[in-house]
């Protein structure tokens, strides 16, 4: 059965194949962030790896604490440092985001690469007006007067359907359901028209009949403003929904790199094949169940020391002693399909290339 | 990942694609447990801990310290400026200003540690009741909301100017003037500790009052309540010193260093030095006491440091 | 909004009950006999039983409290035995330089502990968040009269910049009121900036981890409107109400500070009837300081709506 049967949007859900000829809007390589704690380094993204070209939607998934937040933290250095402390490159349109001013990277934030967080509750300034806090951006990046900036938040209000907007646009956030904070951080989020949207679980604090409007809403505005997205989540029904390529992390790596159909089809890693398992229906929130991800057996390693071989060695079913002593790179396992396993059989019609 | 670093046994297979190690970007940090730990973490522990230790020193064994009476009038040698035979100078009567300091820390620390004391002791009391009785809180409330819009120096001055100075009145008069404090803290955790789930068990299943007082309330009271002392045991030895400043504390016969310092008072524009000794051992012992207290607070409950 | 002024004023009248009921028996209570005292050494037991029954003072102690309640609600504190002058006078002639301290200190405090505070919670950890923080700690340890003698002496004596005592009306002018009232709001003002300093700084803190400050930095907003427009809005509601609770402690350094640097108010006059046992001016002083503690405290309350929006009454 293939995801696009059910979601009735093919186009979005064509696994892409290696002509995929848009050219690359951000490129993370050999991402790093540690923080510094009281009892040792916590190396929460340790060597993570990928692209996202103009418009495209790229997930990323894993389990809370695998490292999927830090890692959107680090595109826009929201990461506090110290105690954090961030290495490898971050090309954005080919300049490297770790190399800029803070200055030029506040040009950026907001702007080009925008954020949508997890919780609208208390995401928004509680004692600043909806408006103010739209108009925030278009004032800080485009130049826009007090007056200009009002009315563009009442269209924007209005472009991500909330009633009465011009009403609304002089209210504060307590007065606002959490639904409504939501579109609104969709609305800060994309005033700017930025070339990328980072959402980090932008529908997992809403409930289930609220969520589905906002995935819509997204994937409207996505079609309209052209955005890239990343998004972040552990919710695989909406990843199968949204994204074309899906990046899976554990423990502060990433293990599993595919197109969305051919990773639900053929998962490689134990880990993506543990998570896949516990998902009963792809797509269901759409039709009102929660598809969260059942725990896998086992103890999540710590960050705070170095694991020797595969980071996943602790909660794998098919452990070996080699697993446990060498770290296992990802390895073209199949067609634009990457995966760090020792044992996950490599098809023929890559096996050539392998050479690493 | 070279292969003498693999366990014994374990053969890497030709063409196994084997994952670089990542380099590391922040210097390790070890982890130091134990009493060197534990002063890294709350220095201010170990430094306020320190000075209060030697104040507390000084104060006991002010005799062995090479001073004299500190009493003794001399109205031939008074005024004299520090030197190797009056170490701090001598005051307009004579007196040897450095034993004067000296036996002062006694004074200083007794009323701290008194008022720190008995405050909290009755604050709790105070507090624990009106935790616990509806009744008994709307009418202690009442009089503690009163009592807490006179300033406590303006309190603790009229309860003064009711009496003959001396030290007991001195710790009497700023103890009534603390206690509100301590029992609107401790009122605080026993009114938000009777919302914890075991508590409320505790009381559905018939536990007696007093032992959930026992057994749930008084030691989780016990670190605030602490840490409080300490703030109060601080700004208490502050408020004796300005009390004698301004005439309405200890005689002036007892050498505190608030006494020291209204005597230096008149002369001050040309002898400094007699109201310069005692103001340094003053805000040395308070500060050593604030520290301890910061740490304390910290090392106890960082969620405390907001309340506090 | 208007109905909660309303409760909230009269909620303060039991506080004021108890203030003035505290008040009252510190005189009831107090040795001596004001009747004796007005009497003089030459008076008879007659004398001064006409004297005692002419105050009223053998009447019942609620009786007492209700008659001494009425005077002072119309505005009679009583008669110093010292002077013989009506309090309220006395309190009128010198009220001016300890209101111009107060007032010196708390702009003074306010406008250098808040960004101190701000600037420590930003810098969270380094240098300059424990100098503020050792400084704070100074502030509370460093008695008021202490700090007042090192600036009189560093910047009157040794230096000669300011003058070493006294205190000028602003009816003179301004700058010589402000040159007498420099020092002594500077050394007042320590414990004052110490304690709303450290408190900006929590709350700060506290207010900096919260996701809205993080969606501002995702906004690109620069790092002062994110401390100034999105943080210390957030985190006003405590420092106002540490502004006014330690106005208690600015009350009673005033008390000190005066004495140290020779000014002719309210402290003074309070220190001056303790030592003549003056109980009427001491039970009027007491009683005013109490009020404005009151007023302060009710004003910092209804403050808060401007603040948070969240509250309404």
């Amino acid at each position: 059965m293939s995801v696009s049967d059910r979601v009735g949007e093919p186009k979005l859900n064509q696994p892409r194949a290696e002509g995929d000829n848009r050219q690359i809007l951000l490129e993370v390589d050999n991402l790093q962030t540690h923080f510094r704690t009281m009892d040792g380094v916590n190396r929460a993204v340790d060597g993570v790896s990928f692209h996202v070209r103009s418009g495209e939607t790229l997930a990323v998934v894993g389990e809370s604490g695998c490292g999927k937040s830090v890692t959107a933290m680090s595109i826009l250095r929201l990461i506090p440092e110290p105690p954090g402390k961030m290495a490898g490159a971050i090309r954005f349109q080919g300049r490297d985001l770790l190399k800029l001013s803070d200055k030029e990277m506040r040009s950026i934030r907001g702007n080009e690469i925008s954020m949508i967080f997890q919780e609208p509750m208390t995401s928004l300034n509680p004692v600043l007006t909806i408006g103010r806090q739209i108009g925030e951006t278009l004032r800080l990046h485009q130049g826009m007067s007090k007056q200009q900036a009002e009315d563009r938040a009442v269209e924007m209000l209005r472009l991500v359907g909330i009633p009465e907007p011009g009403r609304r646009v002089r209210e504060y956030p307590h007065q606002l359901s959490g639904g409504m904070r939501q579109r609104v951080m969709i609305a800060i989020a994309l005033a700017c028209n930025p070339k990328l949207l980072i959402a980090d679980e932008p529908t997992t604090a809403l409930d289930v009949t609220i969520q589905a409007q906002i995935l819509d809403l997204m994937r409207d505005l996505k079609n309209t403003v052209g955005a890239a997205i990343v998004l972040i989540t552990h919710d695989l029904g909406v990843v199968a929904e949204v994204a074309e390529r899906v990046v899976v992390m554990y423990a502060g790596r990433k293990v599993e790199e595919a197109p969305v159909n051919e990773l639900f089809r053929n998962p490689k890693h134990p880990y993506t094949q543990g998570l896949l398992g516990s998902v009963p229906k792809l797509g269901s929130s759409l039709t009102g169940e929660t598809t969260r991800l059942v725990e896998i057996p086992g103890l999540v390693p710590s960050l705070k020391q170095k694991i020797p071989g595969c980071v996943f060695a602790t909660r794998c079913p098919s452990v070996t002693d080699l697993c446990r002593a060498v770290a296992p790179a990802l390895q073209e396992k199949a067609p634009n399909h990457i995966a760090a396993c020792h044992y996950a059989p490599v098809e023929a019609s890559v096996s050539g290339t392998v050479a690493a | 990942m070279s292969a003498s670093n693999l366990p014994s046994g374990i053969q890497i297979p030709p063409g196994l694609a084997v994952a670089t190690p990542q380099p590391d970007i922040l210097s390790n940090v070890k982890p130091r447990r134990g009493v060197i730990g534990f002063l890294r973490r709350y220095p201010t522990i170990a430094i306020g801990g320190t000075l209060l230790l030697i104040m507390l020193i000084i104060a006991v064994f002010a005799p062995l310290f090479w001073t004299v009476d500190p009493t003794a009038l001399a109205p031939a040698r008074r005024t004299r400026e520090p030197s190797a035979m009056y170490w701090f100078g001598t005051d307009m009567l004579g007196r040897d200003v450095y034993s004067r300091v000296l036996y002062g820390a006694r004074v200083s620390l007794l009323v701290g540690f008194s008022v720190a004391f008995f405050s909290s002791i009755v604050g709790l009391a105070i507090g624990l009741l009106s935790g616990f009785n509806r009744l008994a809180d709307s009418i202690i409330m009442r009089i503690m909301d009163g009592m807490m819009s006179i300033p406590s120096i303006l309190l603790a001055i009229a309860l003064m100017a009711l009496t003959r100075g001396s030290v007991q009145n001195v710790i009497l008069a700023i103890t009534i003037a603390e206690i509100p404090r301590v029992s609107r803290l401790v009122r605080g955790v026993v009114l938000s500790l009777r919302e914890q789930p075991y508590v409320e068990a505790a009381v559905a299943s018939g536990t007696p009052t007093i032992s959930i007082i026992f057994k749930h309330i008084l030691p989780n009271t016990l670190a605030p309540i602490t840490v409080q002392a300490t703030f109060i045991c601080a700004a208490a030895m502050i408020t004796e010193a300005i009390l004698s400043f301004i005439g309405a504390g200890t005689p002036p016969i007892i050498p505190s260093w608030g006494n020291i310092m209204a005597e230096g008072r008149a002369l001050w524009q040309v002898k400094p030095y007699i109201v310069f000794f005692p103001a340094i051992f003053l805000s040395i012992t308070v500060l050593a006491v604030n520290l301890l207290g910061d740490g304390l607070r910290d090392a106890i409950d960082p969620r405390l440091a907001k309340k506090l | 909004m208007w109905a909660y002024i309303i409760r909230r004023i009269l909620a303060t009248i039991p506080v004021m009950a108890i203030v003035a009921l505290f008040v009252f028996s510190l005189l009831y209570l107090s040795p001596g006999d004001p009747a004796a005292v007005i009497a003089g050494d030459q008076a008879t037991p007659d004398d001064v039983e006409r004297i005692r029954a002419s105050l009223g003072l053998d009447r019942p102690y609620l009786v007492r409290f209700g008659a001494w309640t009425w005077d002072i609600l119309r505005g009679d504190l009583g008669t110093s035995i010292f002077t013989n002058l009506p309090v309220s006078t006395m309190i009128q002639q010198r009220i001016e330089p300890t209101l111009s301290l107060m007032i010196v200190t708390l702009i003074l405090a306010v406008t250098i502990a808040i960004p101190m505070g701000v600037v420590a919670a930003w810098k969270q950890g380094t240098t300059i968040d424990r100098c503020v923080m050792a400084f704070a700690v100074l502030g509370f340890s460093v008695p008021v009269f202490v700090v007042g003698y090192v600036l009189a002496y560093v910047f009157a004596l040794e230096l000669d910049w300011l003058p070493v005592q006294g205190y000028t009306p602003i009816s003179n002018g301004f700058f010589p009121w402000m040159e007498n009232l420099i020092l002594p709001a500077v050394a007042l003002g320590g414990v004052y900036i110490a304690l709303i300093a450290r408190i900006t700084r929590a709350s700060m803190l506290e207010v900096l981890s919260q996701d809205y400050v993080r969606t501002a930095r995702a906004k690109g907003a620069a790092q002062p409107s994110i401390l100034f427009v999105h943080a210390l809005k957030n985190a006003a509601v405590p420092i106002v109400t540490i502004i006014g609770i330690g106005f208690a402690g600015l009350i009673g350094g005033a008390v000190v500070t005066e004495s140290v640097f020779a000014i002719p108010g309210l402290g003074r006059l309070t220190v001056d009837a303790i030592l003549r046992r003056d109980y009427p001016v001491i039970q009027g002083v007491i009683l005013l300081f109490s009020f404005a503690y009151v007023l302060v405290n009710l004003l910092v309350d209804l403050s808060y709506t401007l603040f948070d929006p969240r509250i309404r009454y």
